[in-house]
């Protein structure tokens, strides 16, 4: 391990590149404030930029986020890294923080390099590329996608042979297998936290089968196969490559259920189910779309006229709880259904099914603290202590919190805290400035 | 840059070894991205056609395909006449 001191303090450590995170940072670092982003994964961006469109005006997710992602790369206040985890953060008396800033070895020196991808295509080994959400394969010197910030190879040491293929096809020689783990100890006079949420793992219902019926995916999957930079030439039945002409949605999955101990609404599911519905319309124009629900929320700005766009279009929506899903020998499902509306257990046949997985909150924020205690909510989102008059406040004075690390919400929405939170940061830190000058 | 243009990974190799699984996976990924290259040499298939002729799963055919798709060793040709799958061929790479 490489320890060094940074002698360079900041006024804003923001925790979480995601576009919370990424709006909170370029907030302050526009009101003139020294901010240091940092993000655990290889690129900034956080999952808007792995989206296909957004929700309720079909705009391209990646090209709101790319601009914006640039805009934070190049501000001269903005100190980003990348693969980069915070710990031991601990308050002083006079109301600053200290922190731990741990950042892994990517194996490339992300200045030097030129986003070629020669080490990529030199690279002999394929393993499932999480970008992808397994749907395909990446190599082992990868970049993580083509609009990843920043745009630099990485290597994944894990499944890496150490042939050195890569590092021959370098033109700049910018990989170097000598790297750490990089340790530094900043200041800073304030706290966000833009940790983002987690995505409800559907194995946990072993009756929808995912992970056994390779034709039951998750919305993030399906999400990525109606991206531009799809896994598969157009969306294709995992099980077999088959065009699919009649795919389910299971709303509510891991959202409002007691059982998995998540009794509330995602806020999003219904939103991005209706959009991905509306999107496969468009790329699959014989398929029939049915969505299971249990109730439509379509709550926001526009959201309900977009609900009624997707019925004229022929999407099919069901009031009814899935009960189970079985799978048929040529890879076709069979979902059974109570129907609320006629009362009685039915049972359909799709050639593929999506399951619309909630949100969970992310854990282990409260281990980055130290000495300090970070109250969490009952629901173990980062708890709002005054969620009207300082929505971004947390239980402790200078940390502040963004987007969905406090509740799960939309995209607007956690643009909408990141302001909240970038403003509060903002006042906390000019208090400090004055309290320092008149002691 | 890296250190003085040296070859790093010989550094890397006296402090790691390889995992078996990682040189296995390796090997079976050779083994299946000849015998794929090889069947599409002969003609264009469809997913299960491909699945066919190198013994394999069809949803593991798939994503190996795609995977070789996506680093440039095939294309996607034409969809079937029942609009159900498309072919894949070699790519001409000139």
């Amino acid at each position: 391990m490489q320890y060094q001191t940074d002698n360079n303090s900041y006024d804003a450590l923001v925790i979480g590149a995601g576009i919370a995170g990424g709006e909170a940072a370029l907030n302050l670092a526009n009101l003139g404030y020294k901010v240091l982003l940092i993000d655990k994964d290889l690129t900034i961006g956080g999952k808007m930029i792995m989206l296909s469109k957004v929700f309720p005006t079909l705009d391209c997710s990646a090209c709101i986020t790319t601009p914006k992602v640039s805009e934070i790369s190049r501000h001269p206040n903005i100190k980003i890294l990348t693969s980069t985890q915070a710990s031991n953060i601990t308050q002083k008396s006079d109301g600053t923080f200290m922190a731990e800033i741990t950042t892994k070895p990517r194996y490339v020196e992300i200045e030097d390099c030129t986003g070629c991808q020669l080490c990529e295509e030199a690279c002999p080994v394929i393993v499932k590329d999480q970008y992808q959400y397994d749907l395909v394969g990446r190599k082992a010197a990868y970049i993580p996608f083509s609009i990843a910030s920043p745009r630099a190879a990485a290597i994944d040491i894990e499944n890496c042979t150490l042939c050195g293929a890569c590092e021959r096809a370098c033109p700049t020689n910018c990989i170097d297998f000598t790297q750490t783990d990089k340790k530094i100890t900043i200041k800073c006079n304030t706290v966000i936290l833009a940790t983002g949420f987690q995505l409800f793992d559907p194995t946990l219902i072993p009756r929808y089968g995912f992970g056994r019926f390779k034709n039951v995916i998750t919305s993030m999957q399906m999400e990525r196969q109606l991206a531009p930079t799809r896994p598969f030439n157009t969306v294709l039945r995992p099980s077999d490559g088959k065009l699919p002409d009649n795919i389910a949605y299971v709303l509510c999955t891991g959202s409002r259920d007691k059982t998995l101990g998540n009794p509330i609404c995602s806020q999003v599911c219904c939103m991005y189910s209706t959009k991905q519905a509306q999107l496969l319309m468009g790329a699959l124009p014989m398929a029939d779309i049915t969505l299971y629900y249990l109730h439509i929320r379509a709550f926001g700005k526009g959201f309900n006229e977009f609900y009624a766009q997707a019925q004229s279009m022929g999407v099919e929506f069901v009031k009814g709880k899935v009960a189970k899903i079985t799978e048929k020998e040529n890879g076709n499902l069979i979902l059974r259904y109570e129907d609320i509306n006629g009362n009685v257990v039915k049972e359909t046949e799709h050639d593929m099914v999506v399951l619309s997985v909630g949100i969970l909150p992310n854990v282990g924020i409260q281990e980055l603290f130290s000495g300090i205690n970070l109250e969490l909510d009952e629901f173990n989102y980062v708890k709002q202590t005054d969620v009207l008059a300082s929505p971004a406040a947390t239980s402790i004075n200078g940390v502040f919190v963004a987007g969905t690390a406090s509740a799960p919400m939309d995209i607007p929405d956690s643009i909408l805290s990141a302001g909240a939170a970038s403003a509060e940061a903002a006042n906390y830190i000019r208090k400090m400035s004055e309290i320092n000058v008149s002691v | 840059m890296a250190a003085d243009n040296k070859r790093t990974v010989l550094i890397m190799k006296e402090k790691r070894t390889v995992p078996q699984k990682v040189k296995d996976e390796l090997k079976y990924f050779t083994q299946v991205k000849k015998k794929i290259l090889k069947a599409l040499k002969e003609k264009e298939m469809t997913v299960p056609e491909l699945a066919k002729a190198i013994e394999m799963q069809e949803g593991d055919t798939l994503y190996y395909l795609m995977s070789l798709l996506k680093y440039g060793f095939v294309e996607t040709g034409e969809i079937d006449d029942m609009d159900e799958y498309f072919y894949y061929k070699l790519k001409n790479n000139g």
